[in-house]
Parts: structure tokens; sequence; C-alpha cells
């Protein structure tokens, strides 16, 4: 601990450079996604959970369906940013970041990443790639919570909308729901995805701040600008 | 109508079709026949003494022909396949059940035609209805099984106990069991139809924690069947299948479960009456409320119409006076497999369902997700506190 707390003493002298982290399409399809994702939470739990207007004509009335038509809308958006967010992952022309997905299977530094976010150790690990450990896990967790309530979301879609999209994979879906366990599961698990991303949302807000103070690498401002500061070698 | 008149603006392609399976469906009609057995009464002479006018049962014709998804040109086959229906040898087993099912076909105030469809049925063995027992009874049956092989339609309503050996049901002077039975009279009928949830995936015999180790019958004998799920089932549903069989030779198309597509392809939820009330945002929200009595949408108070596939709501219960929803309670899902677990609770909507199938976990999916969050926050305070009293990220901070 000594003598990292020299390096980085050492590493004052260093200028401070901004070196470019996340791509400009990165910080649009984040931003997006947590846009689609908050909309689609409290539509969501909505839609669970309606409130009964009682005052009025029925055929003065939309609610439901107003909020179900939201709901869609930004269920496609964020379909469409799942796929945008793979195909980044593999063919991004500024870092294609699918193996940083991986950083988790390096056992030993999951440990060490543990004991600092335990705070029993307050050296920060470095990491190679563009994740931490624990963060690279969390992230592809995300996505595969995001791949699931995308396709359990176009199951509940397909067996209502019979035209275009709906019709089209209407016989494919009708087959998925069975892995499901039918529309009852599917609705069941998408329900329950819904408190993952509640959850990852508290989780994920609290460390990027807590980070940012930590590292004082400007984490937060740059899923905005797209870059980090580092003390440059050079 | 001729055909080609009716397909006159249609594509070709579309009328070609519609002409093979014309065609197809002109030659198998002789062929069943020829083939079938001569009835016991003669049709018009069935509809006759109870009343039916033959205007009446054309219109019950068109209205099988839409319902099939045919074009009306078919009203007349559809019309001579009835006729024959009462030819059809059908044997019909009776398994685990309530026999709920038989009742709500056949025990009807004022028949309609589907009913009287059921009622004239030619069948060779049904142990609810047929005046022999014991001895004579099984000799009914097997004398059936020779006469009519590889012709009969065999019927099972009723779940197959599967622990013990299927000894949990045995029937009979022999004391066969359920699964013998079910295994020999499949192993030589046409086709097996399975009428009710019961005989299609188990039902309630099946449900958690299904000590009989009760099955459904494709899954129980691991044949392909046709399933008229239901709790109890539609008569029309059945009688549609009937004659889709009679008509083409050929089971009508069938979704994953087995569920004839014509009758299962939508959801009770699209074309639900309360249906909207739900578009509204109008619910009920406790039985017997004010809202209850405007008739709204029971989705608050459980109904599983959403996650359900069955035509209750078009065809309805009891010559179409009323179905489940409509009488005030929500739909409970039951042509669903494992609707006793699935949709329970039956009278609380999915966001209260427990996400766990662990006994005694009662929580719902929202109190679980509420909790941990509360937890979690909790949490990220805890470690706030802890990271500013350990000094986290101090030693460089103290530089800048
Ligand atoms: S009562 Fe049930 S099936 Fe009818 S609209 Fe409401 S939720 Fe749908």
């Amino acid at each position: 601990m000594i003598s990292s707390m020299k390096k980085r003493r050492q590493g004052r002298a260093k200028p401070l450079v901004a070196r470019k982290q996340w791509s400009v399409a990165m910080c649009i399809n984040h931003w997006a996604m947590a846009v689609c994702i908050v909309i689609l939470i409290i539509s969501g739990l909505y839609i669970g959970r309606p409130l009964t207007i009682g005052a009025g004509e029925t055929w003065q009335k939309f609610s439901m369906a107003k909020v179900r038509f939201i709901h869609l809308i930004f269920g496609f958006i964020l379909t469409a940013l799942f796929i945008w967010r793979i195909y980044l992952a593999f063919f991004s022309r500024f870092h294609a970041d699918w193996k940083d997905f991986f950083a988790w299977l390096d056992l030993k530094s999951v440990y060490h990443q543990v004991k600092f976010y335990m705070l029993i150790t307050t050296q920060m690990p470095e990491h190679t790639g563009l994740y931490g450990t624990l963060q690279s896990a969390a992230y592809g967790f995300l996505l595969l919570m995001v791949f699931l309530v995308v396709i359990t979301g176009l199951i509940l879609y397909a067996a209502l909308y019979r035209a275009g999209l709906g019709g089209a994979i209407y016989m494919f879906s009708r087959h998925l729901e069975g892995v499901f366990g039918g529309l009852a599961g599917a609705r069941l698990i998408h329900h329950i995805l819904t408190w993952g991303f509640v959850l990852f949302i508290c989780v994920h807000t609290y460390l990027a701040f807590w980070y940012d103070i930590v590292s004082k690498r400007g984490t937060i401002s740059s899923i905005i600008s797209g870059r980090v500061f580092e003390h440059s070698d050079i | 109508m001729a055909l080609d008149e009716m397909f006159s603006n249609q594509s070709e392609e579309l009328r070609a079709c519609y002409n093979d399976l014309m065609k197809r469906c002109e030659v198998h009609l002789d062929k069943m026949h020829q083939k079938l057995p001569p009835p016991k009464d003669r049709w018009n002479e069935i509809l006759n003494s109870h009343g039916v006018s033959r205007r009446d049962f054309l219109k019950w014709c068109s209205i099988m022909t839409a319902a099939l998804a045919l074009p009306p040109v078919f009203t007349p086959k559809v019309a001579k396949a009835a006729g024959m229906a009462n030819r059809l040898p059908v044997v019909w087993l009776n398994l685990a059940e309530c026999t709920g099912c038989t009742e709500a076909l056949l025990r009807t105030a004022y028949p309609g035609i589907d009913d009287l469809i059921l009622d004239t049925l030619s069948l060779e063995y049904h142990e609810t209805l047929m005046a022999a027992s014991g001895y004579q009874a099984e000799e009914c049956l097997s004398e059936a099984l020779e006469k009519f092989a590889g012709q009969f339609v065999c019927v099972i309503e009723g779940a197959i106990p599967m622990g013990l050996n299927g000894k949990y049901l045995t029937i009979g002077a022999k004391g066969k069991t359920g699964y013998e039975i079910a295994k020999e009279v499949a192993s030589k009928a046409a086709m097996v139809i399975c009428i009710g949830s019961c005989s299609s995936y188990g039902n309630i015999q099946a449900a958690r924690p299904n000590p009989t180790k009760a099955r459904g019958v494709a899954e129980a004998l691991k044949i392909s069947t046709v399933n008229i799920a239901g709790c109890p089932p539609n008569a029309t549903n059945f009688v549609g299948t009937l004659l889709h069989y009679l008509l083409f030779g050929a089971l009508p198309a069938l979704d994953r479960l087995g569920r004839p597509l014509w009758a299962y392809g939508k959801r009770i939820h699209d074309f639900c009456e309360r249906r909207p009330h739900y578009d509204a945002g109008e619910f009920v929200e406790e039985w017997g409320d004010e809202y209850a009595k405007r008739g709204f949408c029971l989705y608050k108070v459980g109904c599983k119409g959403p996650y359900t596939y069955a035509n209750c709501s078009q065809v309805r219960f009891n010559q179409g006076v009323s179905w489940p929803v409509m009488a005030g309670h929500g739909c409970i899902g039951c042509t669903e497999p494992d609707f006793w677990d699935k949709m329970a609770p039956l009278e609380k909507p999915m966001a209260d369902h427990a996400p766990l199938p662990l006994a005694g976990v009662e929580a719902t999916a929202d109190e679980i997700g509420l909790g941990l969050t509360m937890v979690t926050l909790a949490g990220i305070g805890a470690h706030a506190l802890g990271s500013v009293f350990r000094g986290v990220g101090k030693e460089k901070g103290g530089e800048e």
C-alpha cells in the first residue's frame, strides 16, 4: 500500500490528460437505454397495478391503453437499442468491447475487487479492460436481463397484435412461450425483471458516483463527454 | 354460389388452393360415407324430433364453417359432415376426472346443434351413459375395439395417474389400470381427442404436489393428441374438431400444446366484452363494489384472460347464454397447462403472484422487489458511510 501511495505521489508531477473511453455511439446508447428503462419501469409497474378511473363515461377514457401504448413504443425503442448495443460490442469502430464483458473470469482480481468494494482494502484494483471484474459481470447480467425482458415483451406483444411484426413472429412466439411456461409465465418473468432493473439502477448509480469520487478520473462525466482523465506518463 | 364465382376477384393462387381443398373434401366425404357404419337414427329425423328446423341447422352450419376459417362455399359440406357425425364410432374413456366434461357437454336444458351432435354420437363405450356394467361393459369395449379397429375416435376424459405403477386408478372388474386401458384403446384408434384439461395436461390431479403423478394423455402415453382444453371445454370446440376430421380426414392445425388453432388461437382477453373497460382504465377493485355493478374489467381481481388462449368470450357456454367473465368472475385460465399452479392465486392480479414456487413463500413479486430495493438502499447508505470512515480514495484526494 505504501509503495502504491508512493507511485501515486510520483504521478502528481505528471500532467492530467483526457483519454477517450466511450465512443459517441456508446454514450447515446447508454442514455437512450437509461431513459427507456426508466419510462418502461414506471409504465410497466402501472400496467401491473393500474389505477381505476371511476368518473366519466367509458368512451371518454383511454388511460390503460395509453400507458400500454407508451410502454410498447419504448419497449420497441429498447429492443432497437439492445440490438445496437450488441452490434457495438462486436463491430464498434472505436472499441468493440465484447471481450471486456468477461473480465470476471479472472477470479483473483474478482477477489481483490470484492475486498475493495467491501472497504477491506483501500487500494483500488487496476483493470486492463474497459470494465472492472464485478462491473463486467454486472453489465453482462444487465444485457442478459434486457434480452430476456425484450423476448418476454415480444411474446406478450405478439399474443395480441396480429398485424405486421406481431403477425410475423406469432407462430414463433407461440412456441417460445413454452420456454417461459406460457403467457402467464412470460408475464411473471417480465414483471420480476422489472425489479431487477430497479435494483440495477440503484447500485449502478451509486457505484458510478462512488467510483467517480474514489478514482478521481471523472467517471460520471465520461459517459457524457466520452473522456476519462489520467495522469499521463509521457 | 360456385367456388369460381366467389373467388372471381381473388388471386389465382387462392382460388386454386380452395379448389384443391374442395376436391379433397368431396373425395373424403364420399369415402367416409361408404366406410362408416349406417346410422342408428337418421340425422334429419333427430333434428325434427328436437324441433330444429332445416333453416336453423343450415345457419348453424354456416357459423361452424366460419369458425373453422373456411369460405362459405363449404357450408353444404359442413352440413353433410354434421349429418354423418352420428355414424362415427366413438369410444369415450373416463379416467381420473370428475365427469364434469361429460356433464357439461351432454346435459343441456335446450340442446343446441353441437349438443345434439354430441348426444347422438355413435358412442360404442361410455361408462357414464352405457347401461352395461362389470364384465358386460368390458365386453362392449373389446367388441368395439375389434369391430372398429383403426376407424373409431378415442375420446379421453381425465388424467392418467402414473404413480404406484398406475394403481391409483383401476377400472372395471379386471382391475386394469387407467394407463393400461388408455394405452390399449389409443393404440387402435384413428385419432385420440383429449377432452378437458385433465386428459390434455393433467389439470388439478397434476397440480403440485401431484401425489399420484397424474399426467395428461399425450405425456403419459407419449403419443400426439388433439387437446380440447378447458375445465370444462366448450362443446363447439369438440364438435368443430370432429367436423374437421370428417371433412378432410385430417386434424385441424394445432398449436404447440395440441389445441386446435381455430378455437385456441386467440386469447380470452382479445374478445372479452369487458375489454373496453380495460382499455379505459376501469377496473373492479373489490368483489361487489360499485365498479363491479357497472360491469368493469376484472383484471385487478385476478382475471387471467390476458394469459389464456381460448374462445370462451366468443362462443360462450350453455347455448351462448353466458360465460365466467360475463357472470362476474375473472377467467382462471383453465385451458392452459398447470393453471392451478401458474395462475394461482386465482383472484389476484399477476403483480401479486409469488415468484418462487417454494412452499411457504407467500411474498409477491412486488413485495420481494420492494424489500430488496430497500435493503439495497440501506446497503448503499452503509457503504457510503463506511467509505467516508475508511477514507477510500483519500490518499489521492489529499494530493490535488
Ligand atoms: S375481464 Fe379479463 S379478459 Fe376481460 S378485459 Fe378484463 S382482463 Fe381482459
